[in-house]
């Protein structure tokens, strides 16, 4: 049986007097790729904000039910946020390298948090970029400016930036959405092989994206959680009709 | 070019699968109507336009595995569309090969035409007009996509195919029996064969309707009480 790395329940989301998402609740199996599509303004990039809480750096936002991940709620008061954003990493869609070298981006979170020893660290970094599918492409130049890099290489440095900390879940947002099809490809494989070790949250707008990359799909539609299944179920024989429209594009 | 202007020609390419499957379901409905009464009427020209015709039959088909191939790879279509468009892809191949079994029977015709009281007695004719309106119904279905005519389909196949084999058995003890009939009777028998084969094709047809309809893949199941 499949076990459930997130969990929400009746998961309300307000930004000031506007609902943005409206009793979502849904379960996201741990080691699988959930796709969330559906229309800009749908709530799907707010959703998957709230999952490390990254919605708190907005004034206005209330949440109200739960929101769990392995089973503890992460909107308690005793949560501390920076340890919830080192288990739950977050991808975005334009890469945002630091100016300073390959391999300092992908150190950096293992410095902040007390790493110095050379030898670890180089370890750290190895194992980071490999596991984002870099390594044999900087290899060589691991001390130069990270900026020097193409637009698919620098989104792969920071998810090895993000894979260094030890993440348990990746949240993307849009992650290929400003590539070109073979950094597109090499990201999506990527995301293919990232699933046996972490638990992969999508954003896409690209619907073959989500289908090819996707186990599991959620479709949003003004802040409400229409439907979510297997992704070759809503791709061939969706249960709801808006779903059916906005996937083949008669939406609206 | 914007999104409404994308699943327009998406909607326009769609239109004219749907209408090219529907020309050629009632092409080959009426090859195989025409084959038959040249068969039980034993009309040489009848059966002469049905093998003339067949170019149309394979020039229809070569033109909708084109258009399901171009949406394939143009539109990348999902659900309902995806369903359609596979479906097609399958019923245009049946009705292609359906086509072909009426000219195998029109290609016949002239050497049972001195045999007709004995394909009757046989029970040839009954299950030749059957097949007509086995094959009436599959255009049907196919203009409709009424679950129903799928049901009936199934049933009247599963009959046809019954018949044809209980008719084969009786042809093999007639030639036993006779040495002198066994040309005409192994040229029955393949007639037979043909009409079994068409019920066979129109069975193929209602899977891949129902298929379409509820995205559910019923072939291999037993679909009526035997």
């Amino acid at each position: 049986m499949k076990s459930i790395k997130i969990h929400t329940e009746n998961m309300y989301l307000h930004y000031g007097s506007k609902m943005a998402l409206n009793n979502v609740s849904i379960e996201i199996p741990e080691n699988k790729v959930t796709a969330l599509i559906g229309p800009s303004g749908c709530g799907k990039s707010t959703f998957l904000r709230s999952l490390n809480r990254m919605n708190d750096l907005i004034d206005t936002v209330k949440i109200e039910g739960n929101i769990l991940i392995d089973g503890i709620n992460i909107y308690d008061k005793n949560i501390d946020v920076v340890n919830l954003r080192k288990k739950v990493g977050m991808v975005f869609q334009k890469s945002n390298p630091f100016a300073k070298s390959i391999y300092e981006n992908v150190a950096y979170g293992s410095r902040i948090n007390g790493i110095n020893n050379k030898n670890e660290l180089n370890e750290i970094v190895e194992n980071s970029l490999c596991n984002a599918a870099i390594w044999d492409e900087v290899k060589d130049r691991l001390h130069d400016s990270a900026l020097g890099l193409s637009g698919g290489q620098q989104q792969r440095l920071c998810i090895a930036r993000t894979l260094a900390v030890n993440p348990e879940v990746i949240l993307m947002d849009e992650p290929a959405s400003a590539l070109d099809p073979i950094s597109t490809s090499k990201i999506e494989e990527l995301i293919h092989s990232l699933k046996e070790k972490f638990t992969i949250v999508i954003v896409t707008h690209n619907m073959q994206q989500a289908a090819r990359v996707s186990d599991e799909t959620a479709f949003f539609y003004l802040g409400e959680l229409i439907e979510y299944g297997k992704t070759k179920k809503i791709f061939t024989n969706p249960d709801k009709k808006q779903t059916e429209d906005y996937i083949s594009g008669r939406f609206g | 070019m914007t999104e409404m202007e994308k699943y327009r020609i998406f909607d326009n390419e769609l239109e004219k699968l749907i209408e090219r499957v529907l020309k050629m379901s009632n092409l080959v409905h009426e090859q195989v109507g025409n084959a038959i009464l040249a068969l039980n009427n034993c009309d040489l020209e009848l059966a002469n336009n049905v093998i003339e015709n067949d170019h149309k039959v394979d020039k229809l088909d070569v033109k909708i595995d084109k258009l399901c191939q171009k949406i394939f790879a143009l539109q990348q279509p999902v659900a309902t569309d995806l369903r359609y468009i596979i479906s097609s892809l399958k019923i245009n191949n049946d009705l292609e090969r359906i086509g072909d079994h009426a000219v195998n029977i029109a290609k016949r015709i002239d050497s049972l035409c001195d045999y007709t009281n004995f394909s009757k007695e046989l029970g040839v004719t009954e299950v030749a007009n059957q097949i007509v309106m086995l094959s009436k119904d599959v255009d049907q279905l196919i203009k409709t996509q009424q679950p129903i005519l799928a049901t009936d389909i199934f049933k009247n196949a599963r009959i046809i195919k019954d018949s044809c084999h209980k008719i084969s058995e009786k042809i093999i003890e007639e030639m036993m029996q006779q040495k002198e009939v066994i040309v005409i009777a192994t040229n029955i028998m393949i007639i037979v064969n043909l009409l079994e084969r068409i019920a066979a094709y129109s069975t193929n047809i209602a899977e891949s309707i129902l298929f379409v309809i509820d995205g559910k893949i019923v072939k291999h199941k037993k679909k009526t009480e035997e």
